[in-house]
């Protein structure tokens, strides 16, 4: 049987191989980039340079407080909506069923760059479908991409549009896993649809949301495709600019991978805390 | 075909003993059944034979060879597993053949073998099935038969009956039987069904927390149980056993009072006894008792329930609170005085056990 | 009975009255994709509100392959997901197979590695991935720098390693005893009682392959070596591309994900909430 731990390594070894080339040995590559200098040739250590350029780049702090704006507003009303999505979509009383299904669940199989050009053009100034149609209703046209305030809501109302429901997805399949004889017991106790909602469903419901909730924290600490391609690379002028256009700006543009690991690794940590405080704030109460 | 041996066997995972030193002699053609509570050790020591768990320490032998790091396929063993294990995704002839096919045996070989099977069995006419178009028993049948294929020296079954219905396991019971005399293939049979055991064996191994409590003829086991553990295990309803203290003895007797009904006192031809005083349990099965006046002691009990199943009654009675008695009685429809319900005790069919659980004799 | 009947059809209607608009604002922009694959550029930038599709799709797509040569692209795109889907599904049904199903020196610390940093942000690995490809290797604008790197991806091994484990072990112990080789009962046994998980595992690999963007752009920057996103990405923003002719290439990348996506959407499903009940 000895003989059968050896297979075990040899189902086990090209994967690990992989893994360990690609993600496990970058993980640490990365941290120990983050501590050199990369702009002289070789690359020399020098533990303060990037750590110490973070902290006083305006630059970065631009982008963290445009990340943490888009993620405080973004993934509450995102979550907000995903479990409207899953709570209407689970009622027995629905037609079309399919349908609606697939109207919330497709954009989930559309690609970034695909739904990148169609935000552009729907919200153009001049030609764009959302202008003409605040225009017929008497609000005048919003310049999408020329101010900040609008071009934030833009992202979050794509980022929303992309997202909301592959979360409703999962918090479908949580809801479907909630026997029904609990909400046949709740009807014969008289407890209302309503009040069923609020102290069955949502309590039930809160590992999942809560789940939900940190994959779109690390998913909003990632934003970068949308700043890239809809707000054209995090315009106007910065308004735009998250933590992963500012990394891929500082290591693939201007090719200074060390201060590029020193973002990376503040965008994980980051990502880290804010979930943990998440789930800290979201706990089950004593 | 081939007789086997435990040699102080011992299963350990890192601290724990599931297997302590376990010995068994099996010889060919006999039919062993390991039983015991959940948890004794049954399955695994099965397991360990099939070459499914390492050993710990000691020997296994099979057909007069050490077995310990032979491959589980190398070992002439079949098994015969609780859920079946029969492959979803193939039909019967397909689950019957798979092994043969993937060690390269011969193709018209493989096919006899299926095709015997199928008619020792009766499942001809179910080979294009897959599994989930088969009632319980028939997957009973193919997992059995996928065994039979493998023309085993020595077949392993584990607990094969459980998933069954009570009339179905009553059937499949008396066909297990069928087949070890038509194949007289040594068979090591896991259960924790008494009943079950009782039936099917030649030898009975009764396990209990890794350890053998004893081995014996299923008939040995009921009329001579090693201790206080196999007499309760075996047999059904279970023995009573009352507390009972020592008030005297001679060279080859012992006499007794009950703890709780002094005044009941019993004479037992016990030789090996401890002293004056000290507490014993007195055991009497539920049919043992006998009709008031005609035993050697008389008993008064309250009765709390009677059953009446017809051709017996069972009686469910207190010698005192706390202390509660089944008492089998042929057909007796008579309602009973619950307040004044006597019956006897037999001294020769009455064992006792010193406060361990070891049988006194 | 009755007021219970009514108050039932009240609660449908409200129900859907307030799903409609919302699943019709959902659906807005892949219609107006589709909407706007089929107008002529002029009718995209013209001042009237256009809601129904056109007839200007093939003229479209010919404008944007000859902006970029988009059929290569697709043709890239296309090999690139589907090895990448192959050879993930392998490797790592491999991997969550042994992980399920042996106990060896290391399994539990291999896990709770994989388990442990499943979560952490691609970009923390995408600089050093880049530096290795790129400037080590040197294998900028290749086949295997598409393929490769991204096959670290453990998902697979926790959705594959989650199925053999649920698979009742006496299976595989019944044909252990009649001496059947470890691969064959993996490839004979356990695979084939898989396929559910391996089909919502390839959708999404698949999935995932096909919409990929960051690593392609930063490691396949030749032209000829583009994928089908990252050709399509180059034009946005540029003023003189068939506007037109990117959303051709939108519908032409999104199209067959929702044929597929309507097909087998309880495998779909199946896979992506199964992330979320690891």
């Amino acid at each position: 049987m000895q003989s059968r731990n050896r297979i075990a390594y040899a189902f086990l070894a090209p994967y690990l191989l992989i893994f360990t080339a690609f993600w496990l040995w970058p993980i640490i590559d990365s941290f120990l980039l983050s501590f050199q200098n990369t702009r002289v040739n070789p690359w020399t250590f020098s533990p303060g340079l990037n750590w110490g350029r973070l902290s006083r780049d305006p630059a970065f702090y631009n982008a963290l407080k445009n990340t943490l704006l888009i993620l405080v507003v973004q993934v509450p009303v995102m979550i907000t909506l995903a479990t409207i999505m899953a709570v209407l979509l689970n009622s027995p009383l629905l037609k079309a069923r399919g349908l609606f299904r697939f109207a919330f669940f497709a954009p989930v199989v559309v690609g970034e760059v695909a739904y990148a050009a169609v935000f552009r053009l729907m919200f153009n100034l001049n030609f764009g479908i959302i202008n003409k149609l605040l225009n017929t209703v008497g609000i005048p046209s919003v310049s999408w991409f020329a101010e900040k305030p609008p071009a934030m809501a833009l992202l979050i109302i794509a980022v929303t549009w992309r997202w909301a429901g592959y979360n409703a997805i999962i918090i479908l399949a949580g809801l479907q896993s909630i026997p029904n004889d609990v909400y046949e017991a709740a009807t014969l106790d008289r407890v209302s649809k309503i009040r069923q909602f609020f102290f069955i469903t949502l309590p039930l419901l809160r590992p999942i949301i809560l789940f939900c909730m940190v994959l779109s924290i690390i998913g909003s600490m990632q934003l970068f495709t949308e700043p890239f391609l809809i707000t054209d690379r995090g315009g106007p002028g910065g308004g735009t600019e998250t933590l992963g256009l500012f990394l891929y700006r500082q290591g693939f543009v201007s090719l200074n991978f060390g201060y590029a690991s020193a973002i990376a690794y503040t965008i994980a940590a980051l990502a880290v805390l804010i979930s943990l405080l998440n789930l800290w704030l979201g706990r089950e109460p004593k | 075909m081939a007789e086997l041996s435990l040699k102080n066997v011992v299963k350990r995972f890192g601290n724990f003993e599931i297997i302590r030193d376990a010995s068994l002699e099996v010889s060919d053609g006999e039919f062993v059944v390991f039983v015991g509570p959940s948890g004794c050790g049954k399955s695994t020591l099965l397991r360990m034979i099939a070459g499914l768990e390492d050993i710990t320490g000691g020997e296994i032998w099979i057909g007069g060879a050490v077995v310990n790091d032979v491959e589980p396929a190398d070992r002439g063993i079949a098994m015969v597993f609780q859920s079946y294990a029969l492959y979803p995704h193939m039909t019967v002839e397909q689950n019957l053949g798979f092994g043969l096919r993937m060690t390269g045996n011969p193709k018209a070989d493989t096919e006899r073998r299926i095709r015997r099977a199928a008619e020792i069995l009766q499942i001809t006419e179910l080979l294009d099935r897959r599994p989930r178009q088969l009632s319980g028993g028939q997957r009973q049948r193919v997992a059995i038969g996928r065994a039979i294929v493998r023309e085993p020296r020595v077949f392993l079954f584990d607990e094969p009956l459980s998933n069954l219905d009570a009339e179905l396991r009553v059937q499949m019971r008396v066909e297990i039987s069928r087949l070890h005399k038509e194949l007289g293939t040594t068979m090591i049979y896991v259960t924790h069904d008494q009943t079950e055991a009782m039936t099917l064996a030649d030898k009975i191994v009764v396990l209990r927390g890794g350890n053998i409590e004893q081995i014996g003829a299923p008939l040995d086991l009921y009329d001579d149980p090693a201790n206080q553990f196999v007499a309760g295990f075996v047999g059904s309803p279970k023995m009573n056993f009352m507390a009972a203290r020592i008030i005297g003895k001679t060279p080859d007797s012992v006499t007794v009072s009950l703890v709780n009904q002094d005044a009941v006192q019993l004479t037992l031809p016990v030789r090996d006894v401890p002293a004056i005083g000290e507490m014993v349990t007195l055991g009497v099965r539920p049919e043992h008792f006998a009709e008031a006046g005609q035993g050697d002691a008389d008993l008064a009990v309250k009765v709390d329930v009677a059953e009446h199943l017809g051709n017996t009654s069972y009686i469910y009675a207190n010698v005192a609170d706390g202390e509660q008695l089944v008492i089998e009685r042929e057909e007796s429809r008579n309602e009973i005085n619950r307040d004044k319900f006597v019956v006897a005790i037999k001294s020769s069919r009455a064992y006792l056990f010193d406060g361990a659980g070891k049988r006194l004799k | 009975m009755k007021s219970k009947s009514r108050s039932t059809a009240t609660r449908s209607l409200l129900l859907h009255l307030a799903l409609t608009p919302l699943a019709i604002i959902w659906l807005f922009p892949l219609w107006m994709m589709v909407v706007f694959s089929t107008m002529p550029d002029h009718g995209i930038f013209s001042p009237r509100i256009e809601l129904l599709p056109s007839t200007h799709f093939a003229e479209n797509f010919r404008n944007l392959q000859a902006d970029t040569n988009f059929l290569r692209a697709l043709t890239i795109s296309i090999t690139v997901a589907v090895v990448y889907t192959v050879l993930s599904v392998m490797l790592t049904s491999m991997a969550g197979w042994a992980l399920a199903r042996y106990r060896f020196l290391g399994r539990s610390i291999v896990v709770a590695i994989i388990l442990g940093t499943i979560t952490l942000p691609y970009f923390v690995v995408v600089i050093p991935q880049f530096i290795m490809v790129a400037r080590e290797f040197k294998m900028s604008n290749s086949w295997i720098a598409l393929v490769v790197p991204p096959l670290f991806n453990s998902l697979g091994v926790l959705f594959m390693r989650q199925a053999f484990t649920m698979m009742p072990s006496e299976l595989f112990d019944a044909a252990r005893v009649e001496g059947v080789k470890e691969w064959q009962i993996f490839l004979r046994i356990a695979l084939p009682l898989a396929r559910p998980t391996m089909a919502a595992l390839s959708i999404i690999l698949f999935l995932a392959s096909w919409n990929n963007y960051l690593w392609p752009l930063l490691i396949n920057s030749r032209p000829d070596m583009m994928t089908a996103p990252v050709a399509l990405g180059t034009l946005i923003g540029f003023t003189k591309v068939s506007w037109g002719g990117i959303m051709a290439g939108a519908v032409v990348l999104t199209g067959p994900m929702l044929v597929v996506f309507v097909l087998l959407q309880r495998h779909f499903i199946a896979g992506i909430a199964a992330g979320a009940v690891k």
